[in-house]
């Protein structure tokens, strides 16, 4: 047994599509255990309160890069057959603008949006009507957008190859700032809710 | 040490693993693997017995009917000989040229010459390389020719011989080949009748590489 296990042929494409569906429940499902069914606390992220948002994504950046780095390094998963979304980077960096903005001003990223619906949350059927409204709008735009979309192109580059950095390092560092940020988060919570509690 | 890490809550215990683990990863070595590598001689040998490195001239003339796309199809041959004639979408690449070519091991990638020698060279170099789906055209570009292009119709076939010839008709006619039938004289010889279709007209030709095609992945 060998992994990615798509890509060696374990299932096929249909089969995927399942595949799909039950890590989308996952995920889902979690998402809406640590909070994020709620605006309100994402939200809450931007004004420093409650720095959940940072916690729960860099720990699951952590762990998904710790756990890939070894098992590819133990020879069960083949790093260079797993798929990267090639870097675009100016129309990455103006995309990001926008859902960061976004995220500010309506209180969910696109994820946690479909986990407010399924709670039934109408803020959240809102934004998740203006999702698919802003793809739309993009779809029929795309033919005089296309030329900004393929600027740029910096093809499928890793953080260890644009640093040229050994990889263990990047993973070392990525830790050290995951814990740094925790830390940081922790620090920024406390002092906000005290200051809270004063006045 | 020991009542220290007992004081730590559950956070901050799993932030001093990941350190942990982060750290013993500073001397792990790439999870990449390099330019040499173990090859399963006995996995290939199996690959090869069985034959499921292999695809038939009938299976891809119908994936090119069908504009299937989630395949590359590698032209061996020389220059010249991919300037006459060659199978439609097909790439060129000679042999010293395939190591560094724009393929990733991810595709299924097909490789065919004028045999089928060139392309099992060129099969065990991307097996080592540790491409995974990599195959061969059976009977390469002949075998296309006398299957494909030009099949030649039994001359005491039966109706059901026929029934599959007419549909071989199609699959000719569609690359630009003539179906041979048996009435004409196939006694003395067929090659004259034989000439290769002009390489623009079957499908549209596109020698570029078609990752522009490729189905969208990740998010």
């Amino acid at each position: 047994m060998n992994a990615p296990f798509f890509k060696y042929g374990m299932f096929n494409d249909e089969v995927s599509l399942i595949m799909a569906f039950i890590i989308g429940i996952g995920f889902g499902f979690f998402l809406e255990r640590a909070g994020f069914g709620s605006s309100k606390k994402l939200a809450a992220q931007f004004y420093f309160n409650d720095m959940s948002v940072l916690k729960v994504m860099f720990s699951a950046i952590v762990t998904a890069m710790i756990g890939i780095f070894y098992l590819s390094w133990i020879g069960f998963m083949d790093l260079s057959l797993v798929y990267l979304t090639p870097t675009y980077i100016l129309p990455q960096i103006l995309g990001g603008l926008i859902l960061g903005v976004g995220f500010v001003i309506g209180g969910y990223c696109p994820g946690t949006s479909a986990v407010g619906v399924s709670t039934g949350r109408i803020d959240a059927m809102v934004y998740f009507i203006g999702i698919f409204g802003g793809v739309f709008i993009f779809g029929e735009m795309y033919p005089w957008l296309q030329g900004f979309a393929d600027s740029t192109p910096m093809g499928t580059v890793t953080l260890p190859q644009f640093l040229n950095l050994p990889y263990g390092l990047v993973v070392f560092l990525v830790v050290l700032m995951a814990v740094g940020a925790f830390a940081l988060a922790e620090w920024g919570e406390k002092k906000i809710q005290s200051k809270k509690a004063v006045s | 040490m020991k009542c220290m890490l007992s004081n730590l809550n559950l956070n901050k215990r799993l932030a001093l693993i990941a350190v942990v683990i982060g750290f013993i990863g500073l001397f792990a070595g790439s999870p990449y693997k390099g330019n040499t590598v173990k090859m399963d001689t006995k996995e290939l040998s199996l690959i090869v017995q069985n034959e499921v490195d292999h695809v038939s001239v009938d299976e891809l003339a119908d994936w090119i009917i069908k504009e299937k796309s989630d395949y590359r199809l590698i032209d061996l041959r020389n220059e010249k000989d991919f300037g006459e004639y060659h199978i439609p979408n097909a790439e060129n690449v000679t042999l010293p040229q395939l190591e560094n070519y724009n393929i990733t091991r991810s595709e299924k990638i097909i490789l065919y010459s004028d045999g089928g020698i060139h392309s099992a060279q060129g099969w065990m170099l991307l097996k080592a390389k540790d491409f995974k789906g990599v195959y061969m055209l059976t009977g390469g570009l002949d075998e296309w020719k006398t299957k494909v292009l030009f099949p030649i119709f039994p001359e005491n076939g039966t109706a059901e011989e026929k029934t599959a010839f007419e549909k071989k008709k199609e699959i000719s006619k569609f690359f630009g080949g003539s179906p041979i039938t048996g009435q004409q004289e196939t006694g003395t010889n067929v090659t004259p009748k034989m000439e290769m279709p002009k390489i623009e007209s079957p499908g549209g030709v596109n020698p570029a590489p078609t990752t522009g095609k490729k189905k969208k992945e990740g998010c």
